[in-house]
C-alpha cells in the first residue's frame, strides 16, 4: 500500500521555471546551427490535377541543395497506413506523391537552403502547374447529387459509415411512440488547434550507420517513429525520434504528417541536418484541423419528464482525405452521445465525407465536446418545451451510483462516480443573473461524462484499431540513489512530468526532488503508441508506475534485509524529507544497524546481497499496464453570461466547474487543464472557427487576425472544484481529466444564453456564436434592441 | 515566413527621408512602428527594395499644443499620445481613441503617422482624425500639402499618398466648445481588431445642443462623418433619454446590417456620458 505524502498535493510544475525564464527547449530553440533549411511546397488551389513540377529556375539558385517532387517522393517513399477505419472504409492511407491535389495547402514536395527565406525565395522559383478541378467546401456540397467526386475510393464522397447503439429502427418505433420529441439541425465548425509552439522539426540522417534521428514537435514519439520507418522503407531499429519541450499540442500532434514526412525524406536524400519550423499561415492552412460536423439529433420525453430515447445522426466532414484519428472523432461523438443519463434506447449514426478543406483529426475533447453540445442542448430545449427546471430535468434521468456499472446502449460501460452530485454541486454555486437595459443575462448548467484511460488491448481490437492501448514505465534506482523514470507518455505542456514524479516518489517512499522523469525519446522510453492523447497519461502510465514503484521498493527492502542481516519486515526506510539521495542521513534501519539508502544502491548494481540464484540484478522495473477497462470521469459545469441585445455580443461573465477524476495527483496541474480547457472552449463557443471560401474551398483563416484566439477579457475567472470517486480501472484509482475542461463550455454558454433570450433558444445549435450571428437570430425573433433607441 | 530580401536604411533627417523616398518610389517602404508593415513583409504580400526606417529621423515625434491647435509629429507613439497630458488636456477624446488601440505593448511601437496611412477603415485613429477634421501634412522632396482628414482615405488600406510623399505631421485643430466621447467594439478574442467605432461631440448651450459632430469606423470602405447624426442633435437637450431621441430619428448613412445595429449601440452609449 502506497503511504500518499506528494499524491495529492499542489506541487508546482517542475519544467515551468526553466519555461518562464526562455530556457525551453522547442524544436526551434535546438543548437542545430548547421541545419539546412525546408520550405514546403504547397498546392494552391483546393482541387486539381498537377500537370507540370519544374524546378529548373530553383536548382539554378546557388543558395538551393534540393528539390523534391512528386515523381522523387513517389519513387522514394510508401504512403502513411491508417490505424483506424470505419467498417467499409476503402480509404486507408495517406498519400504522399500527390498528382491530384485536394485541399490548398497540401504539399506536394519542397526546397532545401541555406536558410529559410532563401529556401522561401527558391520556392517561388520551382514551376508547378495545377490544373484546377472544381471544389467542394462543405459536407453539404460533397453530397449533392452531381457533387464533384475526390476519391475513386469514396462514392458519393462518403469516405465510411457505421452505426453505433439501438437499432435504428428500434429508435424510430420509440420516438413514433414519445409524448414530445425535440429535433435539430446541430453545426460544429472547424477549429485549428493553435498550439504556441507549431509542428516542427529537425531531422538528422548519418548515412554510414544509416540512422536518422528526428526532434519534433510531436505528442506520439513512437507513433512517428513507426510511420516514419514505414514511410522511408527503414528499419525500425534505425529511426529515433525525440520530442523535448512540446508547446501544445491538444491532438494536433499525435500522427505524422505529409509535409513532416517530406522533410525527413529531405535529410535522407542530403545526409545530415534538415529543420523545418511550420509558419503560423502554415498551421492554419495545412496542418490537420479539428472538429467541423453537421448532426440532425433528436430527443424523445415521456409526460412524466424520463428520457425514452436519443439518436444522433452525425454527417462528419474528414476534409480532403481520412487521416489517423480522421473519423475517430464522429465514432465517438455517437458513442457517448448518451452521456451521464439512463437511454432505454439510444444510438449514432456516422456518416464520414470528404471534402476539399484541410484533413480534420484530433482535438482535445475528441467528438465528446460534440455529443455534449448536441445532447446538453437537446435537453435543456425539452426542458424549454415541457416548462420545466432543466436541473430537474436532467437530474430525473441520471445514472446514479447504485447503477455502477452502467452499460450505455452504445455499450460503454460507466465504472464510476456520482453524477448527480456533481450537477448539484455546480447548479448551487451558478448565481441567478440579472438583468438591465439592453444586456440580458442568463446563466445554466449542463453535465457530461469523459472516457478516459483509452484503452484496453482487449477493447482497442474490437474496434479493429491498429495502436497499441497500455502504457509502459521503467523506474530505475541509479547507483548514486538517485531515481528515474522512462515513460513512454509525453509532456506536452500538462504538467505530466510533475505527476509522476510524485507518484513514483511516494511508491518508493523517497523525496519528490531524488526522483527525475525522463520522456518523449524513443530511444529510451517504452513503447507507446498513443501517448499523453485521450486523456490517458496519468491514468495509465500513473498505474503502471505504481506497480513498478512498489515492486522496486519491495526488492530495495529485501536487499537491504540482507545487507543489514535481519528479517525483511524487521527493515524500515528512514528518510528525512529534505535530505539527497546521498545523504548518511537517508537510511535503511535493522536492529544491527543502518545502511545509507546510497550505499544500498551502490551494493545493488554491483550485484551485492542478491538472493541466492537470483539472476536480476538491475535495480531498475519495467512494467506495462493494459487496463481492464476504460474510466470514466465526469463532471458538471455552469456559465453565467450576458447578451448585449444591441450588438449580438455574448459574454462569459462567470465560469463553474465541478469534475469528479477520481484521486488527483496534483491539484494545480488538475486546475490548469481545467481552466485551459474551459478557455479553449469559451473560443470553440463565441468566436473560434476556420473559415473557407464557399466557392473555391480556399482558406480564409490564415492569420490570428482572421482566427482570434482567447485573450484574458474573453475568460472569466472558473471556479474549479473536484469531487473524488476512485477509480476501479487502474491501481491509482485515478481517472484521466485532459480533456474534461474542454468539453462542456460550447453546451454550457449556449444554454446559458438560451436561459438569457428564450426567444432564440431554438436556434441555439450552431458554434461559434459570433456578434453577427446572435444579432441576426435576435432580429429574425423580433428582439430589436435598445427600448430607447426604438421606442420615442 | 521570411521576407524578401530588402534593403533597410535609417536616415537620421527628414530630407534624407525623402530623398530615399523620391528615388525609390514604390519600391520603398517606410518604415514607422511596424506594428502593420512588418507582418505584411513576412507575408511576403509587401516586396518593397528598400524600407526606408523613419525611427532615427529627428524631428518626426512629439506634440505641440497651440491656442488654436495640437500639432502631432507622425512618429509620435500611441503610448505616447494616450498619456500625454497636453493632449489629454487639450483633445481628451484623441488621447482614448489611441487608448483603445490593440494592446499596450503594440502601442509602444505603434503611431499615429502610421495608424493613419494603414487606413484600417475600423481603425480608432482614423475615424478620431475624421471626427476632428484633421489636416494631415504630406511632405515630398522640394514641398508639401495639406490634406483634410476626410479626403486622405480612399479605401480599405488606401489613401492619396502619392509615391515618394510622406506623413510627417498631423494638425488637430482645438473645439473647446465639442465635448467628444468615444466608443468602440472590438471584435471578441485576441486580435484587438475594432469591429466599429463611434465617436460623437456634442457643443452644448443653457443645456441644449447647439451643434453636434459625429465619425464612425468600421461601417463603410473608409472613416466617415455622420451627418444625419450630426443634423438631428442641435435641438436636443443634452440629457442620455433625448439625445437617444435624437439619435433614433437620425437617418442612416451607411449600409444598414448589424455593424449599423452596433454603431447606433455606441453612439448611445456615449450620449449617457455626454449627460
Amino acid at each position: 500500500m502506497t503511504t500518499r505524502v506528494h499524491i495529492g498535493l499542489p506541487v508546482p510544475p517542475r519544467n515551468h521555471p526553466a519555461l518562464l525564464r526562455g530556457r525551453g527547449r522547442f524544436v526551434d530553440d535546438l543548437p542545430f546551427p548547421g541545419a539546412r533549411h525546408v520550405a514546403v511546397l504547397r498546392s494552391p488551389v483546393a482541387h486539381g490535377r498537377v500537370t507540370a513540377f519544374d524546378a529548373t529556375a530553383a536548382r539554378a539558385d546557388p543558395r538551393c541543395l534540393l528539390v523534391l517532387g512528386p515523381a522523387d517522393v513517389a519513387e522514394l517513399t510508401d504512403p502513411i497506413p491508417l490505424a483506424w477505419l470505419l467498417p467499409d472504409q476503402r480509404l486507408d492511407h495517406v498519400e504522399l506523391a500527390v498528382d491530384v491535389v485536394r485541399y490548398a495547402g497540401q504539399p506536394i514536395g519542397l526546397v532545401v537552403a541555406t536558410d529559410r527565406a532563401a529556401a522561401e525565395d527558391v520556392a517561388e522559383l520551382v514551376d508547378v502547374r495545377v490544373e484546377p478541378l472544381p471544389a467542394v467546401a462543405s459536407t453539404a456540397a460533397a453530397l449533392a447529387p452531381g457533387a464533384p467526386r475526390l476519391h475513386a475510393e469514396a462514392e458519393g464522397n462518403v469516405v465510411g459509415r457505421t452505426h453505433f447503439g439501438t437499432p435504428r429502427d428500434r429508435l424510430d418505433e420509440a420516438f413514433a411512440e414519445a409524448h414530445l420529441v425535440v429535433e435539430r439541425e446541430f453545426g460544429i465548425q472547424r477549429v485549428s488547434h493553435s498550439p504556441l509552439e507549431p509542428r516542427g522539426l529537425v531531422a538528422e540522417w548519418e548515412p554510414g550507420p544509416g540512422l536518422l534521428t528526428v526532434h519534433a514537435s510531436t505528442q506520439s514519439p513512437h507513433a512517428v517513429r513507426q510511420e516514419l520507418a514505414a514511410v522511408l522503407r527503414l528499419r525500425a531499429d534505425r529511426v529515433r525520434v525525440v520530442a523535448r519541450d512540446v508547446g501544445g499540442s491538444f491532438g494536433g500532434k499525435v500522427a505524422l504528417h505529409a509535409d513532416e514526412a517530406l522533410v525527413c525524406l529531405a535529410a535522407v536524400v542530403l545526409g545530415g541536418q534538415v529543420k523545418w519550423v511550420e509558419d503560423r499561415v502554415e498551421n492554419l492552412t495545412a496542418a490537420y484541423q479539428g472538429r467541423g460536423q453537421r448532426t440532425r439529433a433528436r430527443l424523445a420525453v415521456a409526460a412524466d419528464g424520463r428520457f425514452l430515447a436519443l439518436h444522433a445522426d452525425v454527417v462528419g466532414d474528414l476534409g480532403a482525405f481520412a487521416v489517423q484519428a480522421g473519423s475517430g472523432p464522429l465514432q465517438v461523438t455517437a458513442l457517448t452521445i448518451e452521456g451521464p443519463y439512463r437511454f432505454p434506447a439510444a444510438g449514432g449514426t456516422v456518416t464520414a465525407v470528404c471534402t476539399n478543406l484541410v484533413p480534420v483529426g484530433a482535438y482535445r475533447g475528441y467528438g465528446m465536446q460534440e455529443s455534449t453540445f448536441i445532447r446538453e442542448r437537446l435537453v435543456d430545449e425539452a426542458a424549454r418545451e415541457l416548462g420545466v427546471d432543466p436541473v430537474a430535468l436532467r437530474l430525473r434521468n441520471m445514472v446514479e451510483p447504485g447503477d455502477m456499472p452502467y452499460t450505455t446502449c452504445t455499450g460503454l460501460v460507466y465504472d464510476s462516480g456520482d453524477y448527480s452530485a456533481a450537477l448539484r454541486s455546480a447548479a448551487r454555486r451558478v448565481a441567478p443573473p440579472s438583468s438591465a437595459g439592453p444586456v440580458r443575462r442568463g446563466s445554466a448548467v449542463t453535465a457530461t461524462v469523459e472516457m478516459s484511460g483509452f484503452a484496453p488491448s482487449a477493447l482497442i481490437r474490437q474496434f479493429d484499431i491498429a495502436w497499441a492501448g497500455w502504457e509502459g514505465v521503467r523506474l530505475v534506482v541509479n547507483h548514486d540513489g538517485t531515481v528515474t523514470v522512462h515513460a513512454g507518455v509525453t509532456a506536452v505542456g500538462q504538467g505530466i512530468e510533475t505527476s509522476l514524479a510524485q507518484i513514483a516518489a511516494d511508491g518508493l517512499g523517497v523525496p519528490l526532488r531524488w526522483v527525475d522523469v525522463r520522456l518523449g525519446d524513443t530511444a529510451t522510453a517504452p513503447h507507446s503508441d498513443l501517448a499523453s492523447q485521450a486523456s490517458r497519461a496519468l491514468v495509465l502510465a500513473g498505474g503502471a508506475l505504481l506497480r513498478a514503484a512498489a515492486r522496486l521498493r519491495a526488492r530495495v527492502l529485501g536487499l537491504a534485509a540482507r545487507a543489514l542481516d535481519v528479517p525483511e519486515a524487521d527493515v524500515v526506510l528512514d528518510v528525512p524529507a529534505d535530505v539527497e539521495p546521498g545523504s548518511p542521513e537517508a537510511v535503511f534501519r535493522g536492529a544491527s544497524g543502518v545502511i545509507s539508502w546510497r550505499e544500498l544502491a551502490h551494493r545493488a548494481w554491483r550485484g551485492w546481497h542478491r538472493p541466492e540464484g537470483v539472476e536480476r540484478i538491475r535495480l531498475e522495473e519495467n512494467v506495462d499496464f493494459d487496463p481492464p477497462a476504460i474510466t470514466f470521469a465526469h463532471g458538471a459545469h455552469g456559465a453565467a453570461v450576458a447578451v448585449d441585445v444591441d450588438t449580438g455580443v455574448v459574454t462569459v461573465e462567470d465560469y463553474w466547474t465541478v469534475h469528479d477524476n477520481g484521486v488527483l495527483v496534483n491539484p494545480l496541474v488538475a486546475e490548469g487543464q481545467v481552466v485551459g480547457g474551459v478557455a479553449q472552449g469559451i473560443g470553440l463557443a463565441l468566436f473560434e472557427e476556420v473559415r473557407h471560401d464557399p466557392d473555391t474551398a480556399e482558406p480564409l483563416s490564415t492569420t490570428f487576425r482572421e482566427y482570434p484566439l482567447p485573450a484574458a477579457r474573453d475568460v472569466p475567472r472558473v471556479d474549479v472544484r473536484h469531487l473524488c470517486t476512485p477509480s476501479p480501472a487502474n491501481p491509482g484509482g485515478f481517472k484521466g481529466l485532459g480533456e474534461g475542461g474542454a468539453i462542456p463550455p460550447a453546451a454550457t454558454i449556449a444554454c446559458a444564453v438560451a436561459a438569457a433570450v428564450p426567444e432564440i433558444a431554438e436556434v441555439l445549435t450552431a458554434t461559434p456564436m459570433t456578434p453577427e450571428r446572435v444579432w441576426a437570430a435576435l432580429r429574425e425573433a423580433g428582439i430589436e434592441g435598445s427600448p430607447q433607441w426604438t421606442e420615442r | 515566413m521570411k521576407p524578401v530580401a530588402f534593403d533597410h536604411v535609417a536616415p537620421v533627417d527628414l530630407a534624407a527621408a525623402l530623398d530615399l523616398l523620391a528615388e525609390r518610389g514604390t519600391r520603398a517602404a517606410p518604415l514607422a512602428g511596424g506594428q502593420s508593415l512588418v507582418p505584411l513583409l513576412n507575408l511576403r504580400r509587401v516586396r518593397p527594395d528598400v524600407v526606408v526606417d523613419l525611427n532615427h529621423v529627428v524631428g518626426l515625434a512629439g506634440v505641440r499644443v497651440t491656442a488654436g491647435e495640437v500639432r502631432i509629429g507622425a512618429m509620435t507613439r500611441l503610448r505616447v499620445l494616450e498619456s500625454h497630458p497636453d493632449v489629454v488636456a487639450a483633445l481628451p477624446v484623441l488621447a482614448t481613441a489611441a487608448s483603445a488601440v490593440a494592446h499596450p505593448h503594440v502601442r509602444t511601437r505603434a503611431t499615429l503617422g502610421g495608424s493613419l496611412c494603414h487606413a484600417n477603415p475600423a481603425a480608432e485613429l482614423p475615424a478620431a482624425a475624421v471626427a476632428l477634421d484633421a489636416r494631415l501634412v504630406l511632405r515630398h522632396r522640394g514641398g508639401a500639402r495639406v490634406v483634410p482628414a476626410a479626403e486622405f482615405f480612399t479605401g480599405p488600406h488606401t489613401t492619396v499618398l502619392a509615391p515618394g510623399e510622406l506623413l510627417t505631421e498631423v494638425v488637430v485643430p482645438r473645439v473647446p466648445e465639442l465635448r467628444f466621447g468615444f466608443a468602440e467594439l472590438a471584435r471578441p478574442g485576441g486580435s484587438g481588431y475594432p469591429l466599429v467605432v463611434a465617436l460623437l461631440g456634442v457643443a452644448v448651450e443653457g443645456g441644449v445642443v447647439v451643434a453636434a459632430r459625429a465619425a464612425a469606423g468600421g461601417v463603410a470602405p473608409t472613416p466617415v462623418r455622420l451627418p444625419g447624426v450630426e443634423a438631428a442633435l442641435p435641438g436636443r437637450r443634452c440629457t442620455a433619454d433625448d439625445l437617444s431621441a435624437g439619435l433614433a430619428t437620425a437617418p442612416v448613412d451607411h449600409a444598414a446590417g448589424h455593424r449599423d445595429a452596433v454603431l447606433r449601440s455606441l453612439l448611445r452609449r456615449i450620449t449617457a456620458g455626454l449627460e
